[in-house]
């Protein structure tokens, strides 16, 4: 062990001897130091207004004046995705997807207004974040840093020298390990600030050491790499090639080509087609504002005997309000079926996509690194079905009401007669019955749940790379 | 010249390197080709299915309806920008902004700012498409290989023989290195090639695309040969270009982009929502006076038809979806103009990178930049406007129901590319 140690920090004396070294540790240093930074500042100011604006949303609602219930439905609601503690580091699917929703009766909207539509357009990258670094920019550094060390001691001739000595190949493999081990270890320093701060506020502690753990093993799958091709490649720049290659490959290429296969291999039509098709079965519905159309005489008939009366005048409640009821009810199940499809089309595009982590650590990362923050498409797609479940019960509770506290023949007149129109009108305390809305991540436990199976192909891939590192160092030869 | 052509192309495929180089960038030339031909015939095809089922579907709506009101109320239209035969080159914005909407009657800031977006994962990774192959991984390709030629040369202990022989130094690398850059191009080009002549995009385009791959990859041919001119370590060298290389084709973009996004803010697009909304909402409790005002400032020629007598009526309705998008329009106007700016500003920046001006130039071609998205959202903004222009006139001066009459309902085409 001793010898390990012995060659690990002769290494980082080398290392600290080495301008190009330390320049590109530092310029790394001041990247993630500057877009930590800038990151932080600017979801925590997102998740301070949106908190804000939902507020003013639902005070918005409380105060509108005394109204027809079914202005109000109209009238809807926003819903306000706030960003969770972590995305400090990982913003995920933030910026692409937009943050707030307009919930209103018989639709679900999109969530509008993304970053990523309005900003300034540099071509290829999304915008760095802490998280991009780790995931694109911190292995080439280790590349840059690592891949001379076994071939730096073969190319001066030590090598031979360190073996004829009867050092073993193992323990010298062992040492250039360690020293990559510390490299990977100083490289955690800062996101393990950033998961703090994370905790300090307010996310739960498991998710944030997950984090930093499944970055540290991603950090090593690199390192291992660079150690197994510096011990089997015969000279510096070749290794430096082939390292550079890898990296190509895994970060820029394969992952961008999983998003070609993804949208090729599985069709999900976005919201403008699926509505369609869906419209043409929502007219069979019926049209809820419309008492009067066909699609109700059944619900009629079945109201008319329950309550033993010859007209729906005679009914004790409001007929336009069951139908609005009723209709709304219908046409949610058929919204939700088609917003049911549609994310599981997504689901199963990302799952495809998914699969090329097998060829990419880089994916396997971003998945498990987004689970773990609570920003990936799943909690995105929780996010549409909670505002949807919101939408449905202040849409059904006012319904409830156009029901109960009006009379039909007002509420049928109200076009026509003024007089009418205003005894429509339901007191303004009844809006009380929005829920208020505050999106939180997922518990932790099913957060661990979708990155295990990213962060245990890492795992595989370290436990691979491993492998080939005692393989090449026990045919190491001069 | 010839000679000495085809004597550095028989050294270049006995290099194994090269030929791992120069196979994978044809074989992902292929592939990016491939996937954005697959991807834009796809959205041609949705566009087509959806042309039909959008006529199918107002026809049904209309069906049913027995005045002008009911029939704006229901009939929604379909408005679209299909991808242009280069799209499949350069998907750009089409996977950020939408390019598709139906829209109706009502207040149109309600309906335009709807994102059909797909998959949020995809834009987050975003596509392998030819822009971005040629604009990033490409040059990185180059690099691997030419920087060593000349350091291979001295590391093998040939360098100063090879020079003595040659007599010129020019003989020597020139051929080499053009060798490795033609073939190089060809691998990326002729895939690309085949691919517009079976888009059947416009030759002149395809010029003029492949003359900006030629020279933003020959401004990178030109920063590898400088760089690897100097007597230092091959290893060193790689490791100075990948570092400039990452300067250029990532970090100066991104930090572009930040300082761009901050130095030119853009409204809180929900605001516009809340104030349409506000406005639409509020016309139900306020006098039907304040409402048909600002209407009429704006169509002073129905200022006759304009008395509102009943709580409702269809063309009090449509006013005020009217003056909800005249509350919204200044902030909407800043939105649009703060996108322009941003890409405006975008446009100029991209000049201190190869690789944004490179894929901005085809997202340019293609028709997918920011500023056709935008051109797209003012396309469905003038089409509405025309459908206004259609039913206006029907609901104030009361005509009769005629459904005849709808067979002059304005139709959307999009804008040829």
């Amino acid at each position: 062990m001793s010898t390990a140690i012995r060659i690990a920090h002769e290494e980082w004396r080398l290392w600290l001897r080495s301008r190009m070294v330390v320049a590109a540790a530092l310029i790394v240093a001041v990247l993630i130091a500057a877009t930590g930074a800038l990151t932080m500042e600017r979801l925590t100011t997102q998740a301070k207004q949106r908190a804000a604006q939902q507020e003013a949303a639902e005070a918005a609602f409380f105060a509108q004046p005394d109204r027809h219930p079914h202005r109000m439905v109209h009238y809807g609601h926003y819903a306000f995705r706030l960003p969770p503690p972590l995305s400090v580091f990982d913003p995920g699917v933030d910026m692409v997807t937009g943050q707030s929703i307009f919930l209103e009766g018989h639709r679900q909207n999109t969530a509008m207004f993304a970053d990523a539509k309005a900003s300034a357009n540099m071509g290829g990258f999304a915008a760095l974040n802490p998280a991009a670094l780790y995931q694109l920019l911190l292995p080439l550094l280790l590349i840059i840093i690592g891949h001379g060390v076994v071939l730096r001691e073969r190319e001066s001739g030590t090598l031979g020298v360190l073996l004829a000595q009867g050092q073993s190949a193992l323990a010298l493999a062992g040492g250039k390990a360690l020293a990559l081990l510390g490299v990977v270890a100083l490289f955690m320093l800062p996101l393990a600030l950033m998961a703090a701060y994370g905790v300090a506020a307010g996310e739960a502690a498991g998710p944030a050491i997950a984090l930093v753990a499944g970055y540290g093993l991603y950090l090593m799958v690199w390192a291992a790499l660079v150690l197994a091709v510096s011990t089997l490649v015969r000279s510096r720049s070749a290794a430096l090639g082939v390292l550079t290659a890898c990296w190509l490959a895994m970060v820029l290429v394969v992952p961008r080509l999983g998003i070609n296969a993804a949208s090729a291999l599985v069709d999900a039509p976005g919201k403008i087609e699926s509505d369609l098709v869906m419209l043409s079965q929502e007219r069979k519905l019926g049209d809820g504002h419309n008492a009067s159309d066909p699609a109700f005489e059944q619900l009629k008939q079945d109201l008319l005997d329950q309550y033993g009366v010859e007209s729906v005048e005679e009914l004790p409640i409001n007929f336009r309000g069951v139908v609005a009821s009723y209709s709304e009810e219908k046409l949610t199940g058929l919204l939700n079926e088609f917003a049911e499809r549609r994310m599981q089309s997504e689901a199963r595009q990302s799952e495809v996509f998914g699969r090329f982590a097998l060829a990419s650590p880089t994916l396997a990362v971003g998945a498990a690194s987004r689970a773990l923050a609570g920003t990936d498409l799943a909690t995105h797609h929780r996010f549409l079905r909670e505002t949807e479940s919101v939408r449905f019960g202040f849409v059904q509770a006012l319904n409830e009401m156009h029901a109960t506290k009006l009379s039909y023949i007002d509420d049928a007149r109200r076009s026509v007669d003024p007089e009418a129109e205003a005894r429509t009108r339901v007191n303004a305390q009844a809006w009380a019955v929005l829920d208020r809305f505050r999106f939180a991540p997922d518990p932790p436990a099913e957060r661990f749940a979708r990155a295990f199976g990213p962060l245990t192909l890492l795992a595989g891939w370290l436990a691979a790379l491993a492998a080939l590192v005692v393989y090449a160092a026990r045919r190491l030869a001069p | 010249m010839i000679a000495a052509l085809s004597r550095e192309g028989r050294f270049m495929l006995r290099d194994r390197a090269a030929v791992v180089w120069l196979a994978l960038a044809f074989a992902l030339s292929v592939a990016a080709i491939a996937f954005g031909i697959a991807e834009v015939r796809e959205q041609r095809g949705t566009i087509a299915a959806l042309v039909e089922e959008d006529a199918a579907d107002r026809a049904n709506a209309i069906a049913g309806q027995s005045d002008w009101g009911g029939v704006a109320y229901n009939a929604f239209h379909l408005t679209y920008a299909p991808p242009s035969d280069f799209a499949f080159a350069a998907l750009g914005q089409r996977d950020a902004s939408p390019w598709l909407h139906r829209v109706r009657m009502l207040a149109l800031e309600g309906q335009i700012h709807e994102a059909d977006t797909r998959n949020a994962d995809f834009g987050l990774i975003g596509r392998f498409d030819f822009a971005f192959l040629t604009a990033t991984v490409a040059p990185l390709l180059l690099i691997l290989l030419l920087y060593d030629l000349r350091s291979a040369e001295r590391v093998a202990g040939r360098h100063d023989l090879l020079l003595a022989t040659a007599g010129a130094e020019r003989a020597v690398w020139l051929p080499r290195s053009a060798v490795r850059f033609g073939a190089l191009m060809l691998a990326l080009l002729v895939p690309f090639w085949v691919g517009a002549a079976l888009e059947g995009a416009s030759a002149f385009v395809v010029a003029r695309a492949s003359a900006v791959v030629l020279v933003m990859l020959g401004v990178w041919w030109l920063i590898t040969d400088r760089l690897g001119r100097r007597n230092t370590a091959p290893a060193t060298i790689l490791t100075t270009l990948i570092g400039v290389w990452l300067a250029l084709a990532l970090l100066l973009p991104a930090l572009a982009k930040a300082a761009i996004d901050a130095r030119y803010p853009v409204p809180e697009g929900g605001e516009i929502l809340l104030l349409q909304r506000e406005s639409v909402n509020s016309a139900w409790d306020i006098p039907k006076q304040a409402t048909m005002e600002p209407f009429l400032a704006r169509h002073p020629e129905w200022a006759e038809y304009a008395t509102i007598e009943r709580p409702f009526e269809w063309k009090w309705y449509y006013a005020f979806q009217q003056v909800g998008d005249q509350a919204a329009e200044p902030l909407a106007r800043q939105y649009r103009a703060a996108r322009l700016a941003r890409d405006a500003a975008a446009g100029k920046a991209a000049l201190v990178s190869p690789a944004s001006l490179l894929e901005r130039y085809f997202q340019h071609l293609a028709g997918t930049d920011a500023g056709a998205m935008i051109a797209y959202e003012d396309a469905v903004r003038a089409y509405h406007a025309r459908l206004r222009a259609f039913y206006y006139p029907l609901l104030f001066r009361d005509e009769p129901y005629d459904p005849a009459l709808l067979e002059d309902l304005p139709r959307f085409t999009p804008a040829a590319d």
